[in-house]
């Protein structure tokens, strides 16, 4: 805790940022340019290894890194899953439902070999499942909008989780995206930016700031922990959170309900996430952390605040980093794998999914792109050298967002192509959290300026409205930390 | 302290504060951690310490179960796969180490007894190709269609050993399933007359994609077709099956 703060890029990216050319140079370089006039001899000088640890322990305990890309997959997954559930609402029944060919005894003896969660499994009924579908439809809206984030993105997961493990022989690549997302989702601050949670943070702030400017005392303190959020700020405390409450309330009886019955999978210290941590653990620990944050938002904003707060960090950027790395270990197997293939190594492998039954439904146009040998050759030895590439380019800026506009055009050609639309959608979102901020901040520009010609006035809060619009120009230099990271 | 606010000149004098001495302040801080007691940077550091290692793991397990097999993964495999499964399987094998090259198409006919006693073979009705009608120019197709059936077979095929016996308690749910997603989709056809289907059989035509037009390649375009032995239809296979429970 004594090292370089992770402060001095901040102040340094302000004017460096746009024209940084690579991120490492600027984690690399920055610290040491504002340290050499601040500290002086020292009594003790830190060997690099240990200012290196104490720049990380800085950089994961400082802030929640990367608000931008986080919300940007936070809006890609759950819009993905809320599209993929409103187009199978005719055969949701067939899906996951009562109709299934796969039924629920036959997922029960397999979930019971391989111990998957599922609320499905909790009744038979055809009222439970339309109450879990609904609720899955509802949560990912909610997401997508950044409505109580934090309580929402559990709910999307087991809305995930429940209908896929439901019917596990149905899903795709897509799907098993979704799933380990919508997982890792739950530990982030996936709704500091583009999100209801962070208008009402910033309006119980400005609120908080006026009453503080007219105190005479100085305000502060953030967070956009979902159900917690107008409470915890302290000017704003005085408002009650009453939704926040009522919503903690009822899931914390309705999980309470679940137990009691003995419900599938509900087993404190087996089958769930992580070894001897069960479902009910999980969940009962997200339920009783909401009301910790909570309480500590309204009695203990000292110290306790703080040290949630780092933890919540901590969490978040762990989860962050197993984000990323998930991404690139896709495209690292899939790369490698394609490597060893022979399809791959002649150039025509691009040729064959194409003339796939299941993957044709322009199968006039997939005649055409098929028709030229030479065309496929440098697509499959394109696809190849950027999924094998792409890891490695990380550590060059430039090089990096080429290669994500590479594949977010194959993906969108895959999913008009191949018929696979939301596998297509659900990579572009996982590729998403490697956007740069530059660009995801002049996206919300754009967008808020668009609103603004469209609807002018129609919102009262102006440019920082709705999920869609600007933020506080204030929270780009948190974008900033997020850039040197990942953008 | 730290700053409070959120423009950029407050942070100007947070990095100031923040010198050697260990004094530290973030952005969205309310109090550096370094001013904190004693006990509360101990938490902050054990969690720290934690999350670091559960990440490390976390990470070592997904590579571990994405490489390929390797002496690590096979001397730990058990303790892999109790980790990783069943929530964080994975496969991103897309379409490697080849692209699937040759359409498999399943087809299936029903033995249907009629009211009157007698019994009659219905002609073999291709499912696939429905699929394939489905999807065509469609530019959403549903999992219904390119799903249910083509990755039902591919669980058949392959919990089933090459002379069509079915493996452990997969094999047997792979078969009532593909029992299942047939009655369901053809049970109203075949009874459209009255009767009841007592016995189906299904098949697979697999044909090769044949090879690009620039290709010197010479392939079979001979389909190969395999039989499976008739099914018993019971009342668990059908869709009021699923009900009745």
């Amino acid at each position: 805790m004594t090292s370089p703060t992770p402060q001095q890029p901040r102040s340094t990216s302000q004017p460096t940022h746009t024209t940084e050319p690579t991120d490492v140079s600027q984690q690399a370089h920055a610290p040491h340019a504002p340290q050499a006039p601040a500290a002086p001899p020292a009594l003790y000088e830190e060997t690099r290894i240990e200012r290196a640890i104490g720049r990380l322990f800085g950089r994961a305990t400082g802030r929640a890194l990367a608000p931008y890309q986080t919300a940007v997959i936070r809006i890609g997954f759950s819009a993905t899953w809320l599209l993929f559930l409103l187009r199978e609402w005719p055969h949701r029944l067939t899906l996951y439902g009562p109709d299934s060919p796969w039924s629920l005894d036959m997922a029960r003896r397999l979930l019971d070999a391989n111990h998957a969660f599922s609320m499905l499994l909790w009744s038979d009924g055809r009222g439970w499942f339309e109450c879990v579908y609904l609720m899955a439809v509802a949560s990912s809206a909610a997401l997508l909008l950044g409505w109580r984030t934090r309580t929402m993105s559990v709910l999307f997961m087991l809305g995930v989780i429940s209908l896929q493990n439901r019917s596990v022989f149905i899903g795709d690549g897509g799907d098993n995206v979704i799933h380990l997302m919508s997982m890792y989702l739950v530990l982030t601050r996936c709704g500091q930016v583009w999100s209801l949670d962070a208008r009402r943070a910033k309006r119980a702030r400005a609120a908080a700031e006026a009453e503080a400017a007219a105190a005479g005392e100085e305000a502060g303190g953030e967070a956009l922990d979902g159900a917690q959020t107008a409470a915890h700020m302290p000017g704003a405390g005085r408002g009650r959170d009453l939704t926040g409450i009522v919503l903690w309330a009822v899931l914390g009886l309705a999980l309470a309900v679940a137990q009691l019955t003995g419900s599938y999978a509900l087993l404190w210290f087996d089958n769930g996430p992580f070894p001897h941590i069960g479902w009910s653990l999980v969940l009962w620990g997200l339920w009783a952390a909401h009301a910790l944050w909570w309480a500590v938002q309204r009695y203990a904003p000292g110290e306790p605040r703080t040290v949630l707060d780092t933890l919540t960090k901590l969490a978040h950027n762990g989860a962050l980093l197993v984000i990323m790395v998930e991404v690139c270990l896709v495209y690292s197997t899939a790369g490698w794998y394609k490597i060893q293939g022979s399809r791959w190594q002649d150039g025509t492998a691009v040729y064959y999914p194409m003339h796939l039954d299941y993957f044709s439904p322009w199968p006039a146009l997939s005649q055409l792109l098929g028709s030229n040998g030479l065309m496929v050759m440098l697509i499959t030895y394109g696809t190849v050298i950027v999924q094998v590439a792409f890891p490695f380019t990380l550590f060059n800026r430039r090089l990096k967002n080429v290669l994500l506009v590479i594949m977010i055009c194959e993906h969108l050609s895959i999913a008009f192509l191949l018929g696979l639309p939301f596998f297509s959608l659900a990579m572009i979102a996982a590729d998403a959290v490697f956007l740069p901020t530059n660009f995801l901040t002049w996206v919300s520009a754009r967008v808020s300026g668009l609103r603004e010609r469209l609807f002018p006035r129609a919102v009262p809060a102006g440019p920082d409205g709705g999920p869609g619009g600007g933020e506080p120009p204030a929270r780009t230099d948190h974008g900033g930390g997020g850039h040197t990271l990942v953008g | 302290m730290g700053p409070r606010r959120y423009g950029s000149g407050a942070e100007l004098t947070a990095w100031v504060y923040g010198n050697g001495a260990g004094m530290q302040s973030y952005g969205d801080e309310s109090r550096p951690l370094a001013a904190l007691s004693l006990p509360s940077r101990i938490v902050i550091g054990v969690a720290a310490c934690a999350v670091a290692v559960i990440v490390a793991i976390h990470l070592a397990m997904m590579f571990l179960h994405v490489a390929p097999q390797n002496t690590l993964s096979k001397q730990q495999g058990s303790l892999i796969s109790d980790y990783v499964y069943p929530e964080y399987e994975q496969n991103w094998k897309l379409f490697a180490p080849n692209p699937l090259q040759q359409n498999v198409a399943v087809q299936v006919r029903a033995q249907v007894r009629a009211e009157d006693g007698s019994s009659r073979t219905t002609d073999w009705t291709d499912l696939t190709a429905r699929d394939g009608r489905a999807i065509l120019h469609n530019p959403l197709p549903s999992h219904t269609e390119q799903n249910q059936l083509r990755r039902g077979w591919e669980l058949f095929v392959n919990s089933h050993n090459a002379q069509g016996r079915p493996i452990g308690t997969r094999g047997e749910l792979a078969e009532r399933y593909i029992r299942r997603i047939v009655m369901f989709r053809m049970q109203g056809e075949w009874t459209a007359a009255g009767g009841r289907v007592e016995r189906i059989q299904v098949r697979s035509r697999t044909a090769a994609v044949s090879p690009p037009p620039w290709s010197t390649e010479k392939i079979s375009d001979k389909p190969v077709y395999r039989v499976q032995p008739w099914w018993q239809i019971t009342s668990a296979d059908l869709p009021e099956g699923a009900n009745s429970q």
